[in-house]
């Protein structure tokens, strides 16, 4: 009958499908985990690579926290998120390093701060990657302390704290 | 007055069984049929390519749409990508071509139905991101939404289509049409 042709046909093509999936996924370097990290709450979202997740930078996860470096003085501030968003507002002091521009800029920023700079990345809070993929970038040329403020400029704005 | 509208009348029902007619030539011509697999086909695979190359960033345009369970998200960012690859090729080829369609159908069904609740209350995710920029995901909801259902009708074309298909894999063409 012509249904259950259909049918077999439809969980053929649907079996390939997924066995390809499974299999590309699992090969793939840019390969995801089967269950990501999607609860705000637990900190920033993300897939998660399929590997384990080692070499990760070290996270901020209170805004009170990234506060206190602040007002310590000596860690430098590195925005993550495009010039655009940069120039709408951001944690006074900043520099702007856009992530998807690294490559262009990073000799210039290599110039002025020495590897042993404290550094803080941040971005657009905890739905935003980027300023973790800056901080690993900002190790792998040689920084020895990076970490990343997971709240953003989000949340550094909705604390009420100071901003240019 | 009663002739007139009987001729009125007939006339309507004429054009009725003509434009059924003409709905039936579009509904079964292979030439239309072969079209509308090639369409569907391309677009599935290139769309499906974006998604493959990068899945973290597919997963996170599916937790953008804020509709489903976070345990099935990366699931549904793992497979929906080759199910596009897998069925769009199988209509270029002309393997399964009916059954590919309905997948095709049904996956077409889903963005619908997903653009447009999140049309309908309003719900845009915006991650602040570099990567959701830099993967191709630039037209509207209302565009994407409007083009799913010309999709969606071309493979009604496909799934409906009654005679012989062109191009199939593993079938001789007939001698004559």
């Amino acid at each position: 009958m012509v249904i259950r042709k259909t049918i077999k046909e439809i969980i053929i093509l649907v079996g390939v499908s997924v066995a390809l999936a499974l299999a590309v996924n699992t090969l793939s370097p840019r390969g995801i985990a089967l269950v990501g990290q999607w609860d705000i709450a637990a900190g920033v979202i993300t897939a998660r690579p399929a590997g384990d997740s080692a070499g990760q930078p070290k996270e901020i996860d209170s805004v009170a926290r990234a506060k206190t470096l602040f007002d310590k003085g000596d860690v430098l501030f590195v925005d993550a998120r495009s010039q655009n968003h940069y120039g709408n507002g951001h944690i006074p002091g900043a520099v702007s390093l856009p992530v998807g521009q690294f490559e262009e800029r990073i000799g210039s920023f290599l110039n002025h701060y020495p590897p042993e700079q404290p550094i803080v990345t941040y971005c657009s809070g905890r739905t935003c990657e980027d300023s973790h993929e800056l901080a690993r970038f900002l190790l792998d040329v040689g920084f020895t302390n990076v970490q990343v403020f997971i709240d953003g400029f989000p949340g550094w704005e909705a604390q009420g704290y100071p901003i240019e | 007055m009663s002739r007139f509208l009987s001729t009125d009348f007939r006339a309507g029902k004429r054009k009725g069984i003509q434009l059924n007619k003409m709905q039936q030539s579009i509904k079964n011509n292979s030439w239309i049929e072969l079209t509308a697999r090639w369409i569907l086909g391309i677009t599935f695979i290139y769309a499906s390519l974006h998604k493959i190359i990068s899945p973290a960033d597919f997963a996170k345009i599916v937790y953008g749409y804020d509709l489903f369970p976070e345990m099935f998200i990366n699931l549904i960012a793992i497979v929906i990508p080759f199910l596009e690859l897998v069925t769009g090729f199988a209509l270029i080829i002309g393997l399964y071509p009916r059954s590919a369609a309905i997948i095709i159908n049904i996956l077409l069904l889903f963005f619908i139905t997903v653009l447009a609740i999140n049309l309908i209350r309003g719900h845009e995710f915006d991650c602040g991101c570099f990567s959701a920029g830099q993967s191709g995901y630039t037209s509207s909801s209302e565009v994407t939404l409007v083009r799913d259902v010309i999709y969606f009708i071309l493979g009604m074309q496909i799934v409906l289509f009654e005679g012989h298909r062109r191009s199939c894999f593993g079938r001789p063409a007939p001698r004559h049409q």
